[in-house]
């Protein structure tokens, strides 16, 4: 008798394995020809599940293949195929079952499968059961990331399983660190997750408190009586505290239907209105009813007529509020494992503000190294000689076309950056070099005209690049290696092309500095912006001095053009944004110092981001603020940080 | 100094006599788009689709017997410059139509000019709705043309529950992220899961933006960006968000302002997934975008793009020139009567119509951006009557606007009466 019956067990389980297994993909497909074809996050779910549930050796590739956008419905009869591009517009299909080639189409006959990111997201969790053990590293990965982003506590038992014969240790490292994840939110045993909560002690990951908050979420209840013992209790909250508003508690408890709705101004209005009688409400005339004692007294003698709700105020406010307990509970059972979250994330949380206020600190050094980059040329042309250069902004972003022109030619990215700073430099110092001879050595000493012509200069410069380059924005494309950020940890990061930036700034702080007091041109500059006459007499010529400087300040400025094309943008128009910081950091810095510029930019810089930390909905506000505090700063030190004294201050 | 004041009256004189001799047998178009300053990096492009369409309609016959004339000006991203160049269109030119602005904030500028003056102008860009003036008809999307459906995608296909609305700071962004702030209060997201920046023209430091978007996944809840960030600042956007290396699978970001044009002076590489909602993709795979397209890139090179206002002034065009043949005539009023009801062809496939709101029924796609700065359309509706006024606001959703049988293009439908016809609000 038995083994009969186990015999029909055997045969039902066989004949309902027999059926799973009777339906091919494209069946399964073609069963659900509809969603498939209209595919959304929100339907497709089942169809997905079934493909990967069919034990089908071929469900994996149909998949993978699915994802990447791969798969094509023919027209003619809906069936459905991997397609692999042989020419353009014409695609080599294959059966999805059998892995047979089909013939080629053109995609007229054809409509492709275009699974949308969250359509994506579910087939890569389908997925994650036949990548997770597979050979290849990359789809092992591709596995994990589908888990991080969308954890369930199915993936639980396979993650903790595959992690032992895992090879790769990159790979371990994270799978380890999900499965602590996974163990916190859907292991049964509390022990087990408060050791994976307190196993996470001051840890950055934005992960990890993506997996903890949620279990801290709490809701606010009342209770007339005790407080329940079923549920995980956070504490009681006492209305009319910081933590509860009386308002709130009360509408708590008018939602619950457990006190009566307060009163208004307007119901009371609405009421009186309704009961008017003539001349007279409740025996008060209406004449009198401006005075709002007087209507609350019409109003409560309508009540004790009944005719009305009673009054609710404030005093029977506080009163029904005193007969209930308000308490929040957690979403999450275990109390032991809402302390311990709790405890966690106290601890994170202060780490995560300091690692904030550090990373504030990285972003503002870098703005600084970005403004000091610009203002270095200015703080020759403009510090050490005297010369209002508006144009400077425009040497900028000659020298960012440099860049974009010596990338059309040589391909390679590094070689071209590297190319293009000599290059830049040189295309600068010449530009430099011609607008001083041809028009500001006419104008020294006379500052107005000097601003009036380089502002022309600049205009013309600047429509020149438009005709030659055109209005459109030229891609300026860092080196590979400069792709991507130096991550410290989740909170602090920065990218690799402001490090250079920040290091090409201290480069040309020293070439400055270098050239300024160790060489001849050095030593003649000084002299001859001290005093050109005697530094003629002495037998040097101040005109070729001066020539030269100018020319170094726009070479600077075009090597500054082209990294901030890095990380900007290349326009006709760039040299437009940085002007105007460049004159503020040198004016507030110190006119004639290379020092002054640096502090200038550095204030400037933590200044912006500070404001910005202050005010994180508006960006332009914070610019605004700035530009208020230095024109204020510039009232009470005129000669900015770093004032030159004595006899080098000159007038 | 005589003879040179002489040969400059007489220079003066011929060519303001070629000018009028000219004007006898033309048909004037204006053209009001920026050649200078930030927003010519869009711009540029719609002058040049203008261009193209007017010679191709001069090789076709011209309009109404005559040949058809453009006169460009530049009113160089300055907003003011916009109504002063509409007037000088309108009253120096004798144009008989403008096809121009880019931003709101210049649109708005010339709305009074152009009521004024009784002109005529076709506004190409997506915008912030809320607004119907006699003398526009909007060609680009409104809010629920546009914004809308790329929320609810957000909501419905991604899961998004945060989301982070980055803006330019003018009117455009601020109008529509108060749209979506009510709408996505209306849907149940929380106050504390909106964040809301607004940036400069031009903003080039987005390092720390990008790191409060990151850090807004804190609490487990699926991040998403709502963009409408205007112009070049896009460029460093996307640099930073590229350098950050965040997936468009982690923090999706939808722009409204960001198509094909803007992208080519980016490596998109990094960005692939990441979206943006329009009524047009060059990718559109029917037989007249191809020849579009081809047609484009025969004008103005190979490497050129096509994007959505362009599409928008190839539907506004060839309605205006339909309208104008149905009048026989280009008299402003004629036209506008002529233009209620016009239809021409999508270059997505379907059909485009005119409603008496000024607004065009219009398909709304959604695109991935891919690897060579094309977008590949994931998501496409059917056609979508634009709405002048939004129905999320309280204050506008009682608003109707009719230029056909009301004759107002602000009635509030709950007095029945019309609140005003002009457009200064």
């Amino acid at each position: 008798m038995l083994r009969i019956l186990f015999a029909c067990l055997a045969l039902m389980c066989w004949c309902q394995t027999g059926l799973a297994q009777d339906l091919t993909v494209q069946e399964i497909l073609q069963q659900n020809k509809k969603l498939v074809e209209k595919s959304s996050r929100k339907t497709i779910g089942p169809v997905i599940e079934e493909i990967a549930a069919s034990n089908l050796s071929q469900a994996q590739i149909f998949l993978e293949a699915w994802s990447r956008k791969q798969v094509w419905q023919r027209r003619s009869d809906g069936l459905f195929f991997i397609g692999t591009e042989v020419a353009k517009r014409q695609y080599a299909l294959s059966d999805p079952d059998s892995g047979d080639a089909i013939g080629e189409f053109t995609t007229k006959d054809l409509k492709q499968l275009k699974p949308n990111s969250g359509v994506r997201a579910l087939i890569a969790t389908a997925l994650v059961q036949f990548q997770l053990t597979d050979p290849n590293p990359a789809k092992r990965a591709e596995a994990l990331l589908a888990m991080e982003r969308a954890p369930t506590g199915e993936h639980l038992a396979p993650l903790r399983s595959s992690i032992n014969d895992e090879q790769d240790a990159t790979l371990k490292a994270r799978k380890s660190r999900l499965e602590r994840l996974l163990t916190i939110s859907f292991d049964p045993d509390p022990t087990a997750r408060v050791a994976a909560i307190q196993s996470f002690e001051g840890d950055l990951g934005v992960d990890v408190r993506a997996t903890l908050n949620p279990l801290v979420v709490k809701t606010l209840n009342v209770t007339a009586g005790d407080l329940p013992d079923d549920v995980n209790i956070a504490g009681v909250v006492k209305p009319g505290t910081d933590d509860l508003d009386r308002t709130q508690a009360y509408d708590l408890l008018v939602a619950g239907k457990l006190a009566p709705a307060p009163t208004t101004a307007n119901d009371i209005r609405a009421a009186l209105v309704d009961h008017i009688d003539g001349n007279h409400v409740a025996k008060v005339s209406v004449d009198q009813l401006s005075d709002p004692m007087i209507r609350r007294q019409a109003y409560d003698r309508l009540a004790e007529q009944s005719l009305v709700p009673a009054f609710i105020g404030d005093a029977d406010i506080t009163k029904t509020l005193h007969g209930y307990t308000f308490f929040q509970t957690y979403g999450e059972t275990s109390a032991e494992v809402t302390a311990a979250a709790e405890q966690a994330l106290i601890q994170i949380e202060l780490k995560v503000g300091m690692n904030q206020a550090f990373d504030l600190g990285l972003d503002a050094i870098s703005l600084a190294s970005i403004y000091f980059l610009a203002a270095i040329g200015l703080a020759i042309t403009f510090g050490v000689m005297g010369v209002i250069n508006m144009a400077h902004g425009e040497f900028i972003m000659m020298g960012a076309y440099t860049g974009y022109v010596v990338q059309q030619v040589i391909p390679n990215h590094t070689v071209s950056i590297l190319v293009a700073l000599p290059l830049a430099f040189a295309v600068t110092f010449a530009a430099g070099v011609a607008m001083e001879r041809l028009v500001i050595r006419y104008l020294y000493n006379r500052p107005l005209e000097t601003l009036l012509a380089t502002f022309g200069i600049s205009i013309a410069l600047q429509q020149l690049a438009k005709n030659i380059f055109g209005t459109q924005a030229r891609p300026l494309t860092a080196p590979g290696w400069l792709d991507g950020a130096w991550v410290m940890n989740d909170v602090v990061s920065i990218s690799y092309i402001r490090v250079a930036i920040f290091i090409l700034a201290l480069t040309f702080l020293g070439v400055f500095l270098f050239i300024m007091k160790r060489t001849r041109l050095g030593l003649e500059t000084r002299t001859v912006t001290q005093n050109p006459r005697m530094a003629a007499s002495m037998g040097i010529n101040p005109e070729r001095v001066n020539m030269l400087t100018f020319g170094l300040g726009s070479g600077i400025a075009g090597v500054a053009g082209v990294a901030i094309g890095l990380f900007a943008k290349v326009t006709s128009e760039m040299g437009n944004d940085y002007i105007v910081q460049s004159f503020m950091t040198v004016v507030v810095g110190g006119v004639g110092n290379i020092w002054g510029a640096l502090a200038g930019a550095t204030m400037i810089g933590f200044l912006q981001k500070g404001i910005e930390w202050g005010n994180p909905s508006n960006t332009l506000a914070a610019q605004t603020y700035m530009i208020i505090f230095i024109i204020i700063f510039i009232q009470f030190r005129p000669r900015g940080i770093i004032a030159l004294k004595g006899r080098a201050a000159g007038d | 100094m005589t003879f040179l004041k002489k040969t400059a009256a007489s220079v003066f004189a011929l060519s303001a006599m070629s000018g009028a001799a000219f004007a006898a047998d033309t048909i004037k178009v204006g053209v009001l788009h920026s050649l200078s300053g930030t927003m010519a990096i869009s711009e540029t492009t719609l002058k040049d689709t203008m261009l193209m369409l007017i010679d191709e309609q001069n090789a076709k016959g011209g309009l109404l017997g005559k040949q058809l004339e453009a006169v460009v000006v530049d009113p160089a991203s300055d907003w003011p410059l916009f109504a002063e160049k509409a007037r000088e269109l309108i009253s120096v030119h004798d144009v008989d139509v403008i096809f121009g602005n880019w931003t709101s904030v210049s649109r708005k500028s010339v709305l009074p000019v152009i009521e004024e003056l009784n002109g005529l102008l076709f506004y190409p860009v997506q915008y912030e709705g809320e607004e119907s003036s006699k003398n526009v008809f909007y060609t680009g999307a409104a809010p629920n043309q546009q914004a809308i459906p790329a929320t609810d995608y957000f909501l419905e296909e991604l899961g998004v529950e945060k989301f982070a609305l980055l803006g330019t700071d003018y009117v455009y962004p601020r109008t529509t992220n108060n749209i979506l702030e009510a709408y996505l209060q209306g849907k149940g997201v929380a106050d504390s899961d909106i964040f809301v920046n607004y940036t400069p023209f031009g903003h080039s430091d987005w390092s720390k933006i990008v790191a409060d978007v990151v850090a807004l996944g804190a609490d487990g809840k699926k991040v998403g960006v709502i963009s409408t960030i205007n112009g070049d600042a896009n460029i460093g956007f996307y640099k930073e968000l590229a350098a950050a290396g965040i997936s468009a699978d982690d923090i999706p970001v939808i722009a409204f302002s960001v198509g094909e044009e803007e992208l080519s002076g980016l490596d998109t590489s990094n960005l692939v997934g990441h979206l943006a909602a329009w009524n047009y993709f060059q990718s559109a795979d029917t037989e007249v975008n191809e020849a579009f397209v081809a047609k484009w890139k025969a004008t103005m090179g190979e490497e050129r793009v096509t994007n959505d206002p362009m599409e928008a002034h190839y539907i506004g065009f060839n309605m205006w020139v339909n309208a104008a043949t149905a009048a026989d005539t280009t008299d402003v009023d004629a036209v506008r009567t002529a233009m209620y009801g016009q239809e021409f062809g999508n270059l997505t496939g379907g059909t485009a119509v005119m409603l008496p709101n000024h607004h065009l029924a219009k398909p709304v796609l959604i695109g991935e951006i891919q690897d060579d700065g094309q977008f590949d359309i994931i998501s496409q509706t059917d056609e979508v009557a634009g709405d002048a006024w939004t129905d999320f606001l309280p204050e506008s959703a009682v608003l109707k606007s009719d230029w056909k049988d009301l004759g107002c293009g602000m009635y509030n439908m709950n007095t029945e009466t019309c609140v005003q016809t002009l457009s200064n609000y």
